[in-house]
């Protein structure tokens, strides 16, 4: 008999019902008290301890650094597609998709920023027609080759001025050489489709869309520029730079590790000259690699580029240019310094 | 995301750069003082891209502006659009989707405003590179002061390459924080440099003897002669100090930078 009634009655007197209290609400409600003031305290404990404020420190340092840049490349963006006409493009760039990957990477000139500026900027030029090689071309080389990151370059190694020519050709090559890799390889449904961009259309204001396409583009690169900050704090954090000195030694290994350091540390490209330079003990091809290999794949980069142009292409095109560049810089590292 | 949280982030994220950059020093924490003037112009154009974007919402009657809501659409066009994979191509704006990523940017945000981390301390110099000083082949005869206020960089580039041996019995007085060693009877005397963002910290650091260690991260200006190890004016030399006196100083507002003390009147 009351093997049948209990069930049921002590359901009903578990659950909270309208009209009365469950059975152990003075438990319940120390329960309600105790335990988010208890989690609160430990998470804010841990938030404290030195190694989580680094990161913290390192993931909003990153952040901080690159969100005036980015708001230049996103409006630059959404400039480009409400006031500029597509057949502007198709005049300045030559027809031949061959011979505009080298012209649009030397435009890589005038763009003065660091690498988060010239994600929004390739990808409304796809948009506005520009073929991807081109774009792509421009993507890698507008951070390496502007007037500002050359500059910051010669200072950074005021005895070894070569140092500025052999980025400038290297990291040049790179983007040509991986525009047209896409041109052979690339495949178009790697990217997203980009018909977000759809330029001037008659009987819109064109500010109102210069404002709603800068807005939708800072929010969506921001979100993901803030995964890559996190990313790159983490590994700024958890690896110690004392670990750097054992590979410093042999030639190849060296190239190879500050290329894969470049990637992980996600400096910005106007300052990894001076990160470059205090490297003694690396080769100063080793230290090209990482001046090349940076501003084009970095974990940052990667998240926006996932975030613009998709998971499919980032991974794919970021694996090429790591390769492409280390070659490139070990080459002319070779011949020039 | 709906538009309402859209002005909202914007204006916040606004709101953190001008808190951080213009109200307070707080981004000097994070970033070299040459970026300021970009923040602050950054902060004002999230701040007016927030305004604008609540502005054009009032200004367009409701139901017509957001069909994401969803509620009082029944027209073909909008079921049409719904089955559609990208159904923003084909009418009107197209831009009030973002994707929900972009609640991220939340974060920085938030921090900036109301949680802001501390400036990287003795956690980071027991762990950063150290930075290398810069090479120096002529070096001016030092000023007759004593105690002679010298930068961390300028202690070492003398104790390591002046082959004249100027620092050699001089009194000198440094400026910078704490990082303790764990199990030994010195300290390390720390400033950390920055290039462009905390992200690429290097330490400098010079070995303080004869003082015992006060908390990490502590400021202090100490005095004190060169410690005598390896040969003076050459790289064997280690940029080190016998402390005579230590003392408290406040924590300057641009941490990331070796300057020497402030020239002391007592």
């Amino acid at each position: 008999m009351q093997t049948t009634v209990e069930p049921p009655r002590a359901a009903a007197e578990a659950e909270v019902t309208a009209a009365g209290w469950p059975r152990y609400w003075p438990l319940l409600l120390l329960g309600a008290a105790v335990v988010p003031g208890l989690l609160l305290f430990s998470v804010g404990r841990w938030m404290d301890s030195p190694a989580v404020q680094a990161w913290r420190t390192v993931c909003l340092a990153i952040t901080t650094q690159a969100l005036p840049f980015l708001l230049l490349g996103t409006a630059l963006s959404g400039a480009i597609n409400a006031f500029v006409p597509a057949r502007v493009f198709t005049k300045v760039l030559p027809k031949r998709a061959a011979f505009a990957v080298p012209v649009a990477g030397m435009a890589g000139v005038v763009l003065p920023g660091c690498e988060c500026a010239s994600v929004p900027v390739a990808n409304s030029l796809i948009g506005r027609g520009v073929t991807p090689a081109a774009a792509f071309a421009f993507l890698l080389s507008a951070p390496a080759i502007n007037p500002v990151v050359l500059t910051a370059t010669a200072i950074a190694f005021p005895a070894s001025p070569v140092m500025v020519l052999a980025r400038l050709l290297a990291s040049l090559a790179t983007a040509v050489v991986m525009g047209w890799l896409w041109l052979w390889l690339g495949r178009e449904e790697w990217l997203r489709p980009v018909a977000r961009h759809t330029g001037h259309r008659p009987g819109h204001s064109r500010f109102t869309e210069f404002r709603t396409g800068f807005q939708h583009d800072f929010l969506h690169a921001g979100g993901f520029l803030v995964v890559g900050a996190m990313a790159a704090a983490t590994f700024n954090v958890a690896v110690p730079r004392s670990v750097l000195d054992t590979f410093a030694g042999s030639p190849w290994l060296s190239v190879l590790f500050l290329a894969a350091l470049a990637i992980i540390l996600a400096v910005c490209s106007e300052a990894d000259a001076f990160v470059a330079s205090s490297l003694t003990g690396f080769s100063p091809t080793a230290r090209l690699a990482f001046m090349v290999v940076g501003p084009m794949v970095d974990l940052k980069l990667i998240a926006l580029q996932a975030g613009t142009f998709g998971r499919a292409f980032a991974v794919r095109f970021s694996a090429a240019t790591t390769v492409v560049a280390v070659l490139s810089s070990a080459l002319i590292g070779a011949v020039l310094l | 995301m709906r538009r309402p949280l859209q002005v909202t982030l914007l204006v916040l994220s606004g709101l953190g750069l001008l808190h951080a950059s213009l109200f307070t020093d707080l981004c000097l924490r994070y970033v070299k003082p040459s970026m300021r003037p970009m923040l602050v112009v950054s902060g004002f154009l999230l701040i007016l891209l927030g305004i604008a974007e609540a502005w054009s919402r009032s200004r367009q009657t409701p139901g017509v502006d957001d069909h994401h809501t969803g509620q009082g659409h029944i027209g073909e066009n909008h079921i049409d659009q719904h089955h559609t994979e990208l159904p923003e191509e084909h009418t009107g704006h197209n831009h009030s989707k973002v994707p929900r990523v972009a609640w991220l940017l939340f974060l920085p945000a938030l921090s900036l405003l109301f949680y802001a981390p501390p400036a990287l301390g003795a956690y980071t110099a027991s762990r950063a590179a150290t930075k290398a000083v810069p090479v120096q082949d002529a070096f001016d005869p030092l000023p007759a002061t004593s105690p002679l206020p010298i930068t961390l960089t300028d202690f070492t580039t003398r104790v390591q390459q002046d082959r004249k041996r100027a620092i050699k019995g001089r009194t000198v007085q440094l400026t910078g924080f704490v990082t303790p060693d764990k199990g030994s009877t010195y300290w390390d005397l720390t400033r950390i440099m920055i290039s462009c963002c905390a992200a690429d910290a290097q330490s400098i650091k010079v070995r303080v003897y004869g003082i015992p260690a006060l908390a990490a991260n502590t400021w202090v200006t100490i005095t004190g002669t060169w410690h005598a190890s390896g040969t003076l004016g050459t790289s064997s030399a280690r940029a080190a100090l016998n402390g005579v006196t230590v003392e408290k100083v406040a924590k300057p507002v641009n941490a990331y930078q070796d300057a020497p003390p402030f020239a002391t009147s007592r």
